[in-house]
């Protein structure tokens, strides 16, 4: 640490530090169009020169290191007159199109204008003009704007990790676009147009809606993920309009997925859900909400029959509810003295599934040295996680993979295990057995049969080797026949090895689930047993049950043959909702709603509503709490949902735990992984045109090798389980992996 | 004259390692193989010759040696700046035909001191017979044990690879050098970090001009002081010039620093019949022009050049004779830097572009009476603020001529055409 003089004060510095980031800490303000703090210095605006004591050139304040007794005038005639001569190159032949342009009122140049720029242009030549190209669905672009600054080509490579925008051509014909004519693909591609300053990558889906200062701001938290990631909803007369990054460097730093971005436009879909509905000898009626929650409670108290038990009522959540909203449906219908609450409606055997905890913060994942991934395709089913391990692996740290199928990831895979799913178990039990022999360990008798194999002797040396190094359990192993025990296997290999674990199966706001304990009671049902069972009642809490269950059709067929009475509560309409329930209660969907999002570390997020819920739709929470007081149950009187938060902080559950046991079974059927394309995880995404548009939206694909193709006596024309094949010698023997945008597969399938 | 790149050209099959080894070549490095040369060594005597960096900005090579860390055992290298694209220019060109070998030994005795066992010659992209040459020669020097690892039993290893560039002038920048040899687009990096911390692949590199390392041999054959002697002060030993233009014999001169102009003109014939000189650009072309008066005043070393208000340069002496039209000059040349401007940063990418539509305009007939401060304003907008020099070379002569030939200017702007009735 020694003191620099700028602009006349004395200001500390830190040896290594560019002179941009003193002056930006202390509030000193250098123009600059080039330089992000995120990104890679490109000092090529010459925007930020300034004027440093001793050098005979202007220089520029984001490249320039400090050094001790450095003085420096930002504003002196020196520095103020190479500013303006920037300024007035970058503006010779940009179009000054701010009228027509979304960027105005937020332009990075426009607001370094106003103080730097002339009023009256000298420039009387002809200006130049650039053709724009189609990047796809989510960014507008506009070139002839384009000030060459590369931040998007430097977020590209550096950041979405590929390089997908690029500059062409030299001088004054460079251009920046992107090398491919496939448009961009990235996940993370949205955050392109935060990092442009001027308005050459827009928002497609905003393009020349309202302009910025009609907005208001609302900090939120976007719930596609496990991170949370903090963000702004802009919204404009109760309609939210755009949605931007917020800062928040534990967190997501200044990025979001495309997802968290893009995903409001489903918000004002056709076909949300509006109005309470009952149905009445088979048909839906618009009614008001008292005779729809009146219809509810008498409908709930009927089904509980002579014996007044709430035994045969089910209730069922999908992953995205609030904190708030499980916590109060569960204490409704627990005080109802009904145990059966499950929210994993997506998994085959919940006695048989990940029960892992995550123990390592989002900040500290990108300082690791070693990460084994099992069952993830990171970079699409956790974008910003997997943004944080490939900062890990470009400082250097490694990345091993077991996975049953060859990904495309962004990041330098250090030894890639492609195995089937039934030898993952053995693999995870192989290296544990080598962990445990070279650490001079006893070796349990279920492991001592193991021949231990090469892969796995690879696999427990970087472990062993590693100072900080975590394994990451993914979704593509739930519904493993050995999911229980790979999990074991995972948290007693991390124990042994000394590494922390992230638990990726824990999707949207699943561990706001266990913490309010939505799940089965101690004699409840889970699940599948209600779905087995002859239940009377079902709350159906924002359920799309072909997406949502396991296995559609029989979950569809259990709800609608048995004549039980099903409340849903739906944000958005669907069909089979409509042929199963009695009772539809529209309620808010994301940004609709205050509540709780708590993530991956733990953290909890809690955020304001952004808008109102549209017409007649309410926030969940409040509904619960209605139906609440009409049953009569006492200790519901919330004045709003922070008291909710409150009470469910000091009641937090415990979810499953690890067990250190193993007992792997064998299989030797084709496997099968259903994974629903990332753009497809929850209703609102499936709602969100242009998302659905992309690339990624469009994955719908059972891929499979040519040697299990044609066991199963298929080509690539045909369908699996409702899914186009892909034959591609990616994936393991013996393995399908299905990446589907449509329904989950259904009962003569699974 | 021709005593030290030349010093070989008049003889048959000047290139080949049996002309060079015949006149003394290699005799250097052979001392250094046997252990009997230190580094330090190497870097006084170059200190004592007062050899200054060939490729135009004319910074002490000895010096430039010692700023690399040596003495660490981290990968280094050194690259051979033969990238040779500045309008004027065209004596590497001919070190390559005809000397080549020269070049190869002053890089390995440059990779020796700086122990940098790997050098690259990044060689001009329209350069092929100097290509092929350089090649036969280094195959040569690989078949004769010159060159490879741990040459003639001795600890000292040196590779040396060619690159052949594609037809770029930034690349002759030495960052932008850099980076096209490392596969990638050719744009100046910024400074600092300079090549000699960080440089080709991320580790310390020092670049020359092909001049300077062929120059080097010579130097530690005869002597330091030997070389010095040869020129004058702060300007040592002989230098090659290309004197092309309005002369009878435009060549490339190997002479004493210091000689007059005049003495310069006469070696190549003189201007030519019936014509009077009118300007001189003594250092290629993004050095200020000069007066006829002037250059006929000035002597062939930095002072006198810087004296005279240009600069020495690359040593590219462009002769104009009383058909040049000097609008129609610069604007050629201001069309050269346009083209050539890399793009990535703004005051040069912009600025070029600006500068040479505008000298259009006055061409086209349509230039107005502003156009000239205008002119000047934009050039000393550019001046200084680009990431790399270029940005300069392209400012520079917009000053000199605007300055030198006004009234030519301001004639064209005012009758739409050129003062010099019969420009050729
Ligand atoms: C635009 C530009 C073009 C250049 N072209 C060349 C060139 O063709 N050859 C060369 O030797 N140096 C060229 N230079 C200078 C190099 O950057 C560098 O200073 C030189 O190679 C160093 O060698 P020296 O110290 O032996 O002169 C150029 C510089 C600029 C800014
Ligand atoms: S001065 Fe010109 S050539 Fe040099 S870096 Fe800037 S744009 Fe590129
Ligand atoms: S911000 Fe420093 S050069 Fe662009």
């Amino acid at each position: 640490m020694f003191e620099i003089e700028i602009d006349g004060k004395l200001v500390n510095a830190e040896a290594g530090e560019k002179l941009i980031e003193v002056t930006d800490r202390v509030g000193i303000s250098v123009p600059r169009f080039c330089y992000h703090e995120k990104l890679s210095v490109a000092a090529n605006c010459r925007m930020c020169l300034v004027d440093v004591e001793g050098a005979p050139k202007p220089q520029p304040a984001c490249s320039t290191p400090v050094s001790e007794g450095m003085k420096v005038s930002t504003q002196n005639e020196k520095a103020k007159s190479a500013q303006k001569s920037v300024m007035e190159f970058l503006l010779i032949n940009h179009p000054l199109d701010c009228p027509i342009c979304d960027q105005g009122g937020e332009c990075e140049l426009q607001d370094v204008a106003m103080s730097y720029g002339s009023n009256v242009s000298r420039f009387n030549e002809g200006k130049r003009v650039i053709a724009d190209s189609n990047i796809g669905a989510l960014i507008h672009t506009d070139m002839t704007r384009c000030i060459h600054c590369t931040r998007c080509v430097r977020f590209g490579t550096e950041i979405a990790g590929i390089m997908e925008m690029g500059g062409t051509g030299r001088g004054e014909s460079l251009k920046i676009e992107p090398f491919l004519n496939e448009g961009i693909q990235s996940e993370l591609s949205g955050n392109m147009i935060d990092v442009c300053p001027v308005g050459a990558l827009t928002s497609k889906p905003f393009r020349y809606e309202l302009r910025s200062w009609q907005m208001n701001s609302t900090e939120s938290i976007a719930r596609h993920d496990l991170v949370g990631s903090n963000i702004n909803v802009q919204t404009y007369k109760g309609k939210v309009k755009r949605i931007v990054a917020r800062s928040n460097d534990s967190v997501n730093e200044t990025w979001i997925s495309d997802r968290d971005r893009f995903s409001y436009e489903g918000l004002s879909h056709s076909n949300r859900l509006l109005k309470p509905q009952v149905k009445f000898d088979g048909t839906w009626k618009e009614v008001s909400w008292e005779v729809a929650l009146d219809f509810c409670v008498k409908g709930l108290l009927r089904s509980a029959g002579e014996s007044n038990s709430m035994n045969s009522l089910g209730v069922l959540a999908s992953k995205t509810a609030t904190l708030e909203e499980y916590y109060l449906l569960q204490k409704l219908v627990s005080e109802l003295g009904c145990e059966n609450i499950d929210y994993r409606l997506g998994v085959k055997d919940t006695k048989n599934t990940i029960n892992l905890e995550s123990n390592v913060k989002l900040s500290d994942l990108e300082k690791i040295d070693h990460a084994l991934i099992v069952g993830s395709y990171t970079r699409l089913e956790q974008p910003m996680i997997n943004h944080r391990l490939r900062k890990a692996a470009l400082r250097g740290g490694t990345v091993d993979v077991i996975n049953s199928m060859q990904f495309d990831f962004n990041l330098a895979l250090n030894n890639e295990n492609i195995i089937i799913p039934c030898e993952i178990a053995n693999l995870l039990a192989s290296t544990l057995k080598v962990v445990l022999e070279s650490t001079n360990q006893d070796v349990p008798e279920e492991l001592n049969k193991l021949t231990i194999t090469k892969s796995a002797t690879k696999i427990a040396k970087k472990l062993l080797s590693s100072d900080a190094s975590v394994i990451v359990l993914g979704e593509h192993v739930i519904n493993n026949d050995n999911a229980k025990n790979i999990s074991n296997l995972v948290a007693m290999l991390a124990k042994n090895t000394n590494s922390s674990t992230l638990n990726l199966s824990k999707t949207g706001n699943s561990i706001a689930a266990d913490i309010a304990g939505f799940f089965p009671g101690k004699d409840g049902l889970d699940v599948n047993s209600m779905l087995g069972k002859d239940m009377n009642a079902y709350i159906m809490f924002d359920v799309y049950p072909e997406y949502d269950f396991h296995n559609s059709s029989t979950a569809i067929k259990a709800l609608s043959d048995k004549n039980s009475f099903i409340v849903s509560m739906n944000s958005f309409y669907n069909n089979n909702v409509a042929d199963y329930s009695d009772v539809m209660l529209p309620i808010s969907s994301y940004y609709e709603t205050s509540g709780t999002h708590v993530n991956i570390e733990g953290e909890f997020q809690t955020f304001a509503a952004s808008v109102k819920a549209p017409q007649e739709s309410k926030p969940a929470w409040k509904v619960i709490k209605v139906l609440a007081d009409l049953l009569d149950i006492s200790g519901f009187n919330y004045s709003d949902s922070s008291n909710v938060l409150e009470e469910a902080k000091h009641n937090i559950k415990q979810g499953h735990r690890a067990e250190e046991s193993i007992n792997i079974t064998d299989t030797n059927s084709v496997e099968v992984i259903w994974q629903p394309s990332p753009y497809s995880i929850d209703a609102l995404l499936r709602h969100s045109d242009s998302l659905q548009e992309t690339k990624i939206g469009q994955i719908n694909k059972a891929t499979m090798n040519s040697s299990t193709a044609k066991h199963l006596n298929l080509g690539d024309k045909d369908d699996y389980l409702g899914v186009p094949v892909v034959i591609s010698s990616l994936v393991a023997n013996n393995c399908v992996f299905i990446n589907a945008n449509k329904s989950t597969p259904s009962e003569e399938q699974a | 004259m021709n005593e030290v790149c030349f010093k070989n050209i008049d003889k048959k099959e000047p290139w080949s390692l049996s002309t060079y080894e015949a006149s003394g070549g290699y005799s250097v490095w052979r001392k250094i193989l046997k252990g009997e040369l230190s580094p330090e060594n190497i870097i006084d005597e170059l200190k004592a010759s007062g050899l200054r960096g060939r490729g135009g900005a004319g910074f002490p090579t000895g010096l430039k040696w010692s700023f690399m860390p040596r003495n660490s055992d981290i990968q280094k290298y050194v690259v051979c700046n033969s990238d040779e694209g500045e309008p004027g220019t065209c004596k590497d060109r001919d070190i390559l035909r005809f000397n080549p070998h020269s070049v190869i030994e002053g890089m390995a005795i440059g990779g020796y001191v700086m122990k940098a066992s790997v050098g690259y010659n990044y060689i001009r992209g329209e350069f092929m017979e100097p290509f092929y040459r350089f090649e036969a020669a280094l195959k040569e020097a690989y078949k004769t044990g010159l060159l490879g690892k741990n040459i003639s039993g001795s600890s000292v290893s040196f590779d040396l690879y060619t690159h052949l560039g594609a037809g770029a002038y930034i690349c002759g920048e030495e960052t932008a050098l850099i980076e096209s040899l490392e596969g990638k687009k050719g744009q100046p990096r910024f400074k600092p970090p300079f090549p000699a911390n960080v440089g080709l692949y991320g580790k310390p590199t020092t670049v020359n001009n092909t001049e300077s390392f062929a120059s080097v041999p010579e130097i530690l054959a005869k002597g330091g002081k030997w070389f010095h002697d040869l020129g004058v002060k702060n300007s040592g030993g002989c230098k090659l010039f290309s004197v092309t233009g309005h002369v009878k014999r435009p060549a490339n001169f190997e002479v004493p620093m210091g000689i007059p102009f005049k003495d310069l003109l006469d070696m190549a014939g003189g201007i030519r019949d019936g014509r009077k000189l009118k300007a001189v650009i003594p250092g290629g072309s993004s050095t200020p022009v000069l007066t006829a008066d002037e250059a006929l005043a000035m002597n062939m070393d930095y002072d006198s050049i810087e004296n005279a208000g240009s600069m020495l340069g690359a040593g590219s002496v462009i002769v104009m004779d009383d058909s040049t039209c000097m609008v129609k000059t610069l604007t050629r040349l201001a069309h050269f830097y346009y083209d050539e401007s890399c793009g990535q940063c703004t005051p040069c990418r912009e600025g070029t572009g600006w500068l040479y539509r505008i000298l259009k305009r006055i061409m086209d007939g349509d230039g107005k009476s502003g156009d000239l401060d205008l002119l000047n304003n934009v050039g000393s907008n550019i001046l200084g603020n680009t990431i790399c020099a270029l940005g300069d070379a392209a400012a520079m002569p917009v000053e000199s001529f605007l300055r030198n030939f006004s009234e030519e200017f301001e004639y064209y702007i005012e009758n739409g055409k050129s003062m010099v009735k019969d420009n050729v």
